[in-house]
Parts: structure tokens; C-alpha cells; sequence
């Protein structure tokens, strides 16, 4: 007989991952438990790892631009105009009006697809199936403009550096206009079968709280930190790409909670829908590629240049050495950073919260590997 | 090879040369082999080969001289993005006064840039923000291979997962780190991806070996 | 009463379905028959490879430039040409193009300064073999094969 059998022992070490539906994606967390309830985790981290910032070094500035898109594989277009922004910023290059405005309308679109497809899979996390259907239908929609715009739905490659490669086609401003119309009372329909849900409250409710100040030691950005009740957003604080010419709000909400969350996530969509409305009613003629010259070779230099992505502040730290290729590229992942925080939200809570809080903090797995 | 002066003061790495350009291209090793010049290879340089950086002034750039001397070496902006180069040792001091005392209360990233070719070997770089102040500050400094500066998780818990990160890509060890592993490349992995004398097309045979049971990942 | 009513008549249960028969309207169903039916595929899309021929004597448009494999960030294009001494132009005698490792961002196709290379509208590229995902100039010509999957 042995001294000690494991029901003596209180704490039991659960995997969960990398294979779990609920990790969205290749997340390995080691849990720590006390029968239901969570003492500690453990990331596990990198199956997705593919070496993005050393692709970058090898690769001339305009071939690197694809290969953004495969970070964050949801929000691709925000991943693209990061990286854009960033190289124009070093070349000092100036992007015309138009492509501006096409930018800021795509973005949107990829800001609402994204958020569409974190509530449907979130919902099913929880156990709602229902709105994943809905989401995948507006989502969609979305995705069929990307198509008709740039000929690829998820990984668009959408702009170039100094504007875009693709004129918009016959019928894009209709298209997101019709986008919009159909797509807020949808929101509505959403919201009719969640916000007042009460399994979904009793789920969320109170659930991975995160204060505003433990958000900023986390450098926790996005929908997480607007959840505690900063008002802060890229946009706004610092506005990229003509975003101080649309008029929105920037939502927040109190407890920092996962309900809360949800909630900024469902204003969020429809602030975007109002940004595509202003820019698609607004959009300027005009040329859509800057002149920034068929080699694109930037003077040696370095900038960090950050935008609002879906998830929180995307970065690139781009240094140039002068030559055609970047000397190095940095992201700064807003997934990889904000899930840093699940241990602090998942501490003490139970298993079952462990999904709900993986879910809430809308990681993409390509995005934190990289 | 040429350039390796780095004049006094200077705002920036003074390398990046054509040599260095060419170093970087894809299948070259560090090794100052002769690369085949590439069409897109930029031929020597001409004028200026380093950042042209001005110098910052702003009130806070001279309370941090004042505050602490000779260890702020430069404070200068370049396309409007102000950043600091101090001592490796100064660095965190710097940071928990500007946290402190300035508000910038929100550490965006931490991460490293490898110049192989000068003696003080990476640039460490840590990006921070101020939410009030709604302005972005750079700490750089330079430090040597096998250095060991002191880690930020002190001052700023983000700095945790991103100084594993910095760790696991350029083997810089952080002294002080409560959890210094490997995040995204497997624990057992040899060698530091991010160096640039870690070519693209280099792995560790062994590991790959071992737990895909395949000759190569190629 | 008026509940019980509701009860035996099944009220609910003809409203639940009102929704679903609403529902039916062929407008709203997207179910696309593929094999039988093509889908719908945007007119941008970017699918398989072609190299265009000219329709009217069915050469090549493509000037063996090589700006595409240049272009490329897999770097998966091989352009072999060999100069016509008559012409004095380089005339293309080989393209391969590996499918595998393409991640049809468009770059080659923007770089081609003749419209020779193009990522079209066809998105059946499946092959048995590793060996079969590389396109030579015959197939990059003549497009993928089989050309239409039967159901
Ligand atoms: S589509 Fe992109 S990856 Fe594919 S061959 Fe063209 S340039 Fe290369
Ligand atoms: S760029 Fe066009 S013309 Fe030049 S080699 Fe490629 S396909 Fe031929």
C-alpha cells in the first residue's frame, strides 16, 4: 500500500489543450485545481509558432505584407494596414484620400467580422449554439465583400504599402451600405437572444474580472480594457488613416467583467457600422496608390507605429537599415499580451469559467504564436 | 568588413551598411562570406548610412537628464517617435520614474534588435505609453552578448510573457525573472531564432529528430 | 382558459413554424450545389494560375521578364527563357509554378507587366502526388484538370 494515494492530495493538474474546441486554437493551459476550483495556470504556448518576424528580415517590405495576414487570421485586413502604416511611416509616404477612406470602410468590415465570429464561437463556449449559426450568416456578408474587393475572404492581402493595389469594384458602396442596413437590426436579434439571457448572464456575470488598473500592469488593450472602464482607443487617442474624420463613440462599460465585455464587443459593432456609413458616404475620387516608387526602400530609421485591431493595440516596431529588406520587424500581438492575463482572471474561479474567459479574451492562436 | 565605428553620442546604430544589408538576405550566414549581390541589393550606401534622428527637448527629456546625469545618453525623435537611449543598468530606474512620475503607467512591449557586428551586441527596447498624457516613449539600450540585465517585471507585470519572449528569440537572460522559459519554441530547443546568425533554414536537427520523428521540417 | 386554448390548438407550435416556412423562401437558401453547379466566385478571386496564350495565335504572352519569380515571396516561380537570335528577345522555354507553397497573395500577378501570369476564377487544384501540385507550362496553359468534377 502506498503511503499516500492521490485522493489524498488536494490539487490536481488538469491539461486542457492544445486539441480543445474551447482554447480556440492550439492553446495549451495547464490548470492547477482544487477539486472545481482553479488555483493556478499555465500557457503552454507556440504550436503555431512559424517565425513571422524572422520571415520578415528575409523578405522585401512588400513581399512581407501576405505574410501579415496570417497572423491574426480573422482580422487580417487590420493586421495589413498595421504593417502598412508602419512602412509608410518610415518612408515618410503620404497615402491619398481615397485609399484612406477604403481602408478605414474595409477595416470596419473586418472589425465587425471579427467580432461576429468571436460571438458566435464564444456563445458556443458557453452553450448557446444558436448564435454561431446567425453570426456565420452575417459574417458571411462581410467576407463576400473582401471577396468581390480583393478576390480572398480571410487572408486578404488588401492593401499595399502607400495605398491599395485594387480600385473598388462596380457597387461597392452599395454593397457596404446594404451591409450596414442588414446588418444592425441583426445585432438587435443577437442581442435579443443573449444580453438578457439568463443562463448567459449567470455564466458571465462577475466572471474574469479585470480592474482597469491590473488591465494597464497586464498591458491588457482593446474591448478588455474599455470592459473596466477606460475610455481609450487607438482611434481616438491617436487616429491613423483619416479615423478623426468619422464621428463615434468609443463604449465602455464599468465592471470589467465578461458580460461586460460582450456588451463593448456589441457597441463596438455597431460604432463600425456607423464609421462604414460616414466613410462609404464620404468616400473622396481619386487616386489610391501614393508615390512611394516601385522599390521600396525606406532611409535606415525605426518606428513603432500601433493601431486599434479587434483584439487591442497591434504593433509594429519596423528598424530599416536602408536596404530593401527590414532590418527587423517586431509585432506586438495584442492575443499574445492579453492573454497573459488569464491567470490573474481565472485565479479562484472554476473550470467551467476557464472557457468563458479563454473565450472572452478573443485570442487568435496565429496572432500569439505567430 | 567596414563600418564598425560608432561615433560618440550618436543617436543611432551606426552599421547598416551595404555589408550589413547584404547580410541579411536570405540564405547568408553571419559568417562575412561573399554573398552573391542580389538584383533589389542596395550598392554601397550613400550619405546617410545612420538615423537621422533630432534631438528631443521636451520638458521631460531635460527632467530625465537632470534626474539621472550621465546614464541618459541621448534623448532624441525620429519621424515624430521620441525615445531615450540610457545604460543597460539605468534602464529600469528610468522606467519606474517615468511610471511614477509621468504617468506612462502602460508597457506596450518589450523587444530586441540584433546587430551582430557591434560589441554592445542588442538593442534592448521597451515601448511605453502613457495613458494620460496620451504620448509614446522609447527606452533603448545597448548591451553586450551574454549580459544580464535586469528584468521589468518589477515595475511592469507585462513584461513577463514579453521578456520570455525577448529570451527565448535572442537568448538574452534576464536577471531577476521569476519564470525565464522558453514560450514559443519548445523548451529543449537549441539556439536563439531571432539572431541574425541563425539563418532562416536552420533548425535544430536534433529536436526535430526526436519528437516529429522526421529527418527535417523542410 | 385562454392558455389552455392556445394549448389544444397548438398555437406555438404553428407559430415556430410560420418562422421556419418563412424561412424557406428560396431567396434565403444558400445551399449551393457545388459539384453539379459551380459556385459563385468573385470575379477578383485569386485561384489557380494561368499563363495567357494569345487567342488569336496561341502564343505565350509571357516575355520570360522574370519580374514575377522576383516578385514572388516564396520565391516557388521558375521562369527559363533562351534568346532568339532572330528576335533578338528572350522567348520563354519553361514556367513552373509549385501550387503547394503558393499563398496566392497576387504579387506575381500585380508585377507582370504583360498580363501573361493570372490567379483565376479556378480554385480545384487537389493532386495525389507532391509532384503534381507543381504546374509546368503545359498546365499553366491549358488550366487545371479535370476540368469539371462529376458528381
Ligand atoms: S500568388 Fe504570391 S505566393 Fe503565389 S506565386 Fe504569386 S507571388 Fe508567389
Ligand atoms: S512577369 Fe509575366 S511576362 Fe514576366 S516572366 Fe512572369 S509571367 Fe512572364
Amino acid at each position: 500500500m502506498p503511503d499516500s494515494t492521490f485522493l489524498d492530495s488536494t490539487e490536481l493538474v488538469l491539461n486542457m489543450g492544445p486539441q480543445h474546441p474551447s482554447t480556440h486554437g492550439v492553446l495549451r493551459v495547464i490548470l492547477k485545481l482544487d477539486g472545481e476550483k482553479v488555483l493556478g495556470t499555465d500557457c503552454v504556448l507556440g504550436y503555431l509558432h512559424r517565425g513571422v518576424e524572422k520571415i520578415a528580415e528575409n523578405r522585401t517590405y512588400a513581399q512581407f505584407n501576405p505574410y501579415v495576414d496570417r497572423m491574426d487570421y480573422v482580422a487580417a485586413i487590420s493586421n495589413g494596414l498595421g504593417y502598412c502604416l508602419a512602412v509608410e511611416k518610415l518612408l515618410n509616404a503620404e497615402v491619398p484620400a481615397r485609399a484612406q477612406a477604403v481602408r478605414v470602410i474595409l477595416t470596419e468590415l473586418n472589425r465587425v467580422a471579427s467580432h461576429l465570429l468571436w460571438l458566435g464561437t464564444h456563445a458556443l463556449d458557453i452553450g448557446a449554439i444558436t448564435p454561431l449559426f446567425y453570426c456565420m450568416r452575417e459574417r458571411e456578408a462581410a467576407l463576400t465583400i473582401f471577396e468581390k474587393y480583393c478576390g480572398a475572404r480571410l487572408t486578404t492581402h488588401a492593401f499595399r504599402i502607400g495605398g491599395l493595389q485594387y480600385e473598388t469594384y462596380e457597387g461597392f458602396e452599395q454593397e457596404c451600405k446594404d451591409f450596414c442596413d442588414m446588418f444592425l437590426p441583426k445585432v438587435d436579434e443577437y442581442e435579443e437572444l443573449l444580453t438578457a439571457n439568463r443562463i448567459w448572464m449567470a455564466r458571465l456575470q462577475g466572471v474574469g474580472v479585470l480592474s482597469a488598473e491590473e488591465c494597464k500592469e497586464y498591458g491588457v488593450t482593446g474591448p478588455v480594457l474599455r470592459a473596466a472602464g477606460e475610455k481609450w482607443d487607438l482611434r481616438k487617442a491617436q487616429p491613423y488613416s483619416g479615423y478623426e474624420k468619422y464621428d463615434f463613440d468609443i463604449p465602455t462599460c464599468q465592471n470589467g467583467d465578461t458580460y461586460d465585455r460582450y456588451m463593448i464587443r456589441m457597441q463596438e459593432m455597431r460604432q463600425a457600422v456607423r464609421i462604414i456609413r460616414q466613410a462609404v458616404d464620404a468616400l473622396p475620387a481619386g487616386p489610391i496608390m501614393g508615390k512611394v516608387g516601385k522599390v521600396i526602400k525606406p532611409p535606415v530609421g525605426e518606428a513603432y507605429v500601433s493601431i486599434e485591431a479587434p483584439k487591442g493595440e497591434l504593433g509594429y516596431y519596423i528598424v530599416s537599415d536602408g536596404s530593401t529588406q527590414p532590418y527587423r520587424v517586431r509585432v506586438r500581438p495584442p492575443s499574445f499580451v492579453n492573454l497573459q492575463a488569464l491567470d490573474r482572471m481565472i485565479r479562484g474561479g472554476l473550470v467551467a469559467d476557464v472557457v468563458a474567459i479563454i473565450g472572452t479574451l478573443d485570442i487568435v492562436l496565429g496572432e500569439v504564436d505567430r | 568588413m567596414p563600418d564598425e565605428q560608432k561615433p560618440e553620442g550618436s543617436p543611432a546604430p551606426s552599421e547598416g551598411g551595404g555589408s550589413e544589408a547584404q547580410q541579411a538576405k536570405p540564405p547568408a550566414p553571419a559568417t562575412p562570406k561573399p554573398v552573391p549581390p542580389k538584383p533589389a541589393a542596395p550598392p554601397a550606401p550613400k550619405p546617410p548610412a545612420v538615423m537621422m534622428a533630432t534631438p528631443w527637448t521636451a520638458p521631460l527629456a531635460e527632467d530625465l537628464k537632470a534626474r539621472f546625469g550621465d546614464a541618459i545618453k541621448d534623448t532624441s525623435t525620429y519621424v515624430g517617435q521620441n525615445f531615450v537611449v540610457t545604460t543597460p543598468e539605468a534602464a529600469i530606474p528610468v522606467m519606474e520614474y517615468l511610471k511614477v512620475e509621468a504617468d506612462f503607467d502602460y508597457l506596450v512591449d518589450v523587444t530586441a534588435v540584433d546587430w551582430p557586428k557591434r560589441p554592445e551586441r542588442f538593442d534592448l527596447v521597451y515601448i511605453l505609453y502613457s495613458f494620460a498624457r496620451n504620448e509614446r516613449v522609447r527606452i533603448k539600450t545597448y548591451i553586450k552578448d551574454g549580459d544580464k540585465p535586469k528584468t521589468a517585471v518589477g515595475v511592469h507585470l507585462t513584461a513577463n510573457w514579453l521578456e520570455r519572449e525577448v529570451f527565448d528569440m535572442f537568448g538574452i537572460e534576464f536577471d531577476g525573472h521569476p519564470d525565464l522559459r522558453r514560450i514559443l519554441m519548445p523548451d529543449e530547443w537549441e539556439g536563439h531564432p531571432l539572431r541574425k546568425d541563425y539563418s532562416i533554414l536552420k533548425q535544430d536537427q536534433r529536436w526535430v529528430r526526436e519528437n516529429l520523428a522526421i529527418e527535417s521540417g523542410q | 382558459m385562454g392558455s389552455l386554448l392556445r394549448k389544444i390548438f397548438l398555437v406555438d407550435l404553428f407559430q415556430g413554424l410560420g418562422v421556419t416556412f418563412r424561412n424557406q423562401n428560396p431567396k434565403y437558401i444558400c445551399t449551393e450545389q457545388y459539384p453539379a453547379e459551380r459556385p459563385r466566385i468573385a470575379e477578383r478571386y485569386r485561384g489557380a494560375p494561368r499563363l495567357n496564350r494569345n487567342p488569336e495565335n496561341g502564343e505565350t504572352l509571357c516575355i520570360a521578364c522574370n519580374l514575377c519569380a522576383l516578385a514572388c515571396p516564396e520565391t516557388l516561380i521558375v521562369v527559363t527563357s533562351e534568346r532568339n537570335e532572330q528576335t533578338k528577345r528572350k522567348d520563354l522555354t519553361n514556367f513552373t509554378y509549385d501550387t503547394s507553397r503558393c499563398m496566392f497573395c497576387g504579387l506575381c500577378e500585380d508585377a507582370c507587366p504583360v498580363d501573361a501570369l493570372e490567379l483565376t476564377q479556378d480554385f480545384e487544384m487537389a493532386s495525389y502526388t507532391r509532384e503534381g501540385q507543381v504546374w509546368d507550362r503545359q498546365a499553366l496553359e491549358e488550366g487545371p484538370r479535370p476540368k469539371q468534377y462529376k458528381c
